[in-house]
């Protein structure tokens, strides 16, 4: 397309990318973090390729998405017979994924944590009117007592997450206790979802006019 | 078949075939003892001054060798330790052939010539027995013949062409291969094919050693040869047993005429030794007569090496471990993955000595993912444009590297291997055994097997632990012996010694250093130390506590 909706898009990237308060935060841009944005959003990808790369993008946003919860000091004795000040992670959470395409991202997620309970909520968005509705839900009884990994890989504008920000209030989770995992956002997305749950915390790996829209599709053949 | 096929020359692993056959685009590793140089198998129709074969009565109790090659393994495949009389030989395992600098420390080289079947390669292989060393190289001029032009190879075929003479050599190839087998580098020693008269499309790859004995009948002939000689021997043995040994040998062994055998002995074979091989003998330190059988003169020589080696000998871990660097700053090639609640928690469960098995190697392996990872980022990588799905184009970044290589110290190298899998796509895969000799606490290279393209690589070379480093540096100098530019390696591993860090980057200033977490001091097991333990033993369930945690859990 022509070279000045890059320009642009790459300068609301950087300006925007401030505006978004302490609860959004973006894992490292590193050259190895680009280059797996690269490959997903380059249309000669192939599919296996996609997976491998998409895979490895999640796995990044998991295992940061997981420092995100709490943890405690403690002393351990290493095999030599030394102590080693440590910590160990606090039980008391979950994961709630968004079908279909943050079902992409639960076994990034297992791969992490073998035991994480995950709940799951169906929202079906209407591909021309953006319109979205909830259709399925599956959560933890206990769910208003954790810590929430909600996961959906693509905003572009943020209804889909809405509906299902909704659905875990429903189900009395904290606003502060749902951390949301996200691949790509619009800017309008992060500020639509932000405006409307402050107390959320946001982590992507890169905020972008343009969202691989295809994510979904791609990685599960469907195209 | 690929073009490349390496001649199997180690004795140490029995993972690798000794066959050599049937593997592609391998060089072949040549660790572990003797290296076999093996020369062309005689042919009848072979013109050429052969190795005498020596009489084996002076080996009455040991597999000596294959009499139909001149492969010098004495020290066999089968067995990695040699009885020699009294003293006892370990084959197996390469010690050190650098400097804590990672400085290559030269070879000693003797020289050894003598007239064709005057006993050069018994007293080769005497020299080798009673050096009691076990990284000895033998190359063989005999490998060195010219490529034959046609004319020439049909003038050989009919007896007229002369092999005793020096421009039957070529001088230059032997120079190269010698000056940097001299060096410690690696070589690929052509192999000579006596039926064409030109090199076979195959290679053997011999390795700098301590000791590099290089032996043919023109040996002294070039001075620029005699120049990197260490100690040059002359083999003196009188013309008649010569003779005799070469008729029986050529008819018994070879199936060849009397009469041919005559005419080329007296046409080439003792024109040759009066005019280029006897005047060489003034360039000789020590004359020897009677060949292998001359045990006084033997002894002389392996003294001799011995106050030679001795000079240059060093022990590198001990130097490694005393070098110690407190209160430095880490060197800048040093990266470390930053220390989140999740690496900080994974180093908690993994170093804890309480930890069940199955868990130790699950968060052994996320630690591992997210160390390959950050990895990545020091490949080179460049900005490129790309088209995407949705129609815009997009600034990018891809990496820039012709090829990677992974290269696994093993044992505990091994477990990361997985995770670079995980990482990049169908990526090759070297390997390399270092093992600590427990009586020198010194590293040994055993085995190793590289791609053969791997200088054109950039390689991540791994192992679990680094402490003192001494088997990371060998791992290091073997990358670099087989030219691969020192800024194209990145060390991988998940804990590293302070003092490790610093030999390794004070060593080689080029390297990455690549680590989950830098522990402060190496005990005098040479462990880390507050540290993990045997990476490799927790990890494959083989040490002694695993054994008795789940005896318990059992019961």
């Amino acid at each position: 397309m022509e070279p000045d909706l890059i320009q642009d898009s790459l300068k609301v990237d950087t300006v925007e990318d401030l505006d978004f308060g302490p609860k959004f935060k973006k894992i490292k841009s590193t050259e190895n973090v680009r280059e797996l944005q690269t490959v997903l959003r380059d249309k000669a990808t192939s599919r296996s390729d996609f997976v491998f790369y998409a895979d490895r993008l999640i796995r990044l946003v998991v295992e940061e998405g997981l420092n995100q919860l709490p943890y405690k000091d403690c002393e351990i004795t290493t095999p030599t017979g030394c102590k080693y000040d440590g910590l160990v992670y606090e039980k008391g959470n979950c994961c709630v994924s968004i079908m279909r395409s943050g079902e992409a991202m639960e076994q990034g997620l297992r791969d992490c944590c073998r035991s994480i309970r995950i709940g799951k909520i169906l929202v079906h968005s209407d591909e021309d009117t953006h319109d979205a509705k909830v259709v399925y839900s599956k959560l933890p009884p206990d769910i208003a007592y954790r810590k929430v990994l909600l996961m959906y890989p693509i905003m572009s504008t943020g209804n889909t997450v809405i509906k299902a920000l909704h659905v875990l209030k429903e189900n009395k989770v904290l606003e502060k206790n749902i951390i949301l995992l996200n691949l790509f956002i619009t800017p309008q997305a992060a500020k639509t979802v932000i405006a409307k749950f402050p107390d959320l915390t946001i982590l992507t790996s890169e905020v972008h006019q343009v969202a691989p829209n295809h994510f979904g599709q791609k990685y599960f053949g469907t195209a | 078949m690929s073009a490349f096929k390496f001649e199997r020359a180690s004795s140490a692993s029995s993972e690798a075939d000794s066959s050599g056959s049937g593997e592609d685009h391998e060089t072949e590793g040549a660790d572990g003892d003797v290296t076999k140089l093996q020369a062309p198998k005689p042919k009848s129709e072979a013109k050429s001054p052969k190795y005498p074969q020596s009489p084996s009565k002076s080996f009455p109790k040991k597999k000596v060798r294959n009499p139909s090659t001149s492969t010098i393994d004495t020290i066999n495949k089968s067995s990695r330790v040699y009885h020699t009389g009294l003293r006892v030989l370990y084959t197996a395992g390469r010690p050190p052939w650098y400097d804590t600098h990672g400085d290559l420390t030269e070879a000693f080289v003797i020289g050894v010539c003598g007239g064709s079947a005057s006993g050069k390669t018994t007293v080769a292989k005497r020299i080798i027995e009673d050096l009691d060393v076990p990284w000895v190289s033998l190359l063989s001029m005999d490998s060195f013949y010219k490529v034959l032009g046609e004319k020439e190879h049909e003038a050989a075929n009919k007896n007229n062409y002369n092999f005793d003479h020096p421009d039957a050599f070529d001088f230059e190839l032997l120079n190269k291969t010698l000056k940097r087998l001299r060096s410690g580098k690696k070589v690929d020693v052509p192999v000579y094919n006596f039926v064409s008269h030109s090199r076979e499309n195959v290679t053997k790859t011999i390795y700098g050693a301590n000791v590099v004995i290089f032996e043919g009948i023109m040996s002294f002939v070039n001075k620029d040869l005699l120049e990197l000689m260490d100690l040059k021997v002359f083999v003196d043995t009188d013309s008649d047993i010569r003779l005799a040994r070469r008729m029986k040998r050529d008819i018994t062994e070879r199936g060849r005429e009397l009469e041919g055998v005559l005419k080329q002995y007296n046409k080439y074979v003792k024109p040759a030794f009066e005019h280029y091989i006897a005047p060489t003998m003034t360039y000789a330190d020590i004359i020897v007569p009677r060949g292998g059988d001359n045990k006084v003169a033997i002894d002389l020589i392996v003294r001799h090496v011995h106050s030679q080696l001795k000079k240059r000998g060093f022990s590198l871990r001990q130097s490694l471990a005393n070098s110690g660097n407190n209160g430095q700053p880490p060197p800048s090639s040093l990266y470390v993955l930053e220390s989140s609640p999740q690496v900080k928690g994974i180093h908690t469960f993994i170093r804890n000595k309480d930890t069940p098995r199955d868990e130790f190697i699950f968060y052994s392996k996320r630690l591992m993912r997210l160390l390959f990872e950050y990895a990545m980022n020091f490949l080179p990588h460049k900005k490129v444009r790309v088209e995407t799905v949705q129609g815009v184009q997009y600034e990018g970044s891809r990496l820039d590297s012709k090829k990677i290589v992974g290269v696994s110290i093993l044992r505990a190298g091994e477990t990361m291997e997985q995770a670079l899998c995980e990482v990049y796509k169908d990526i090759t895969i070297g390997k390399i055994l270092i093992q600590t000799n427990s009586i020198t606490g010194e590293p040994e290279l055993h085995y190793l097997r590289l791609p053969k393209d791997i200088k054109e690589s950039h390689v991540m070379l791994m192992d679990a632990t680094v402490a003192t480093g001494a088997a990371a540096m060998m791992a290091i100098r073997v990358l670099l012996d087989h030219d691969v530019p020192e800024e194209n390696i990145i060390l991988l591993s998940m804990l590293m010694g302070d003092s490790g860090v610093h030999s390794i980057a004070y060593a080689f200033p080029k390297v990455k250093l690549v680590t989950t977490a830098v522990d402060k001091e190496v005990n005098d097991k040479f462990h880390i130390v507050p540290g993990i333990g045997n990476f490799g033993d927790r990890y494959f369930g083989t040490d002694y506590s695993s054994f008795k945690t789940e005896q318990v859990t059992a019961s």
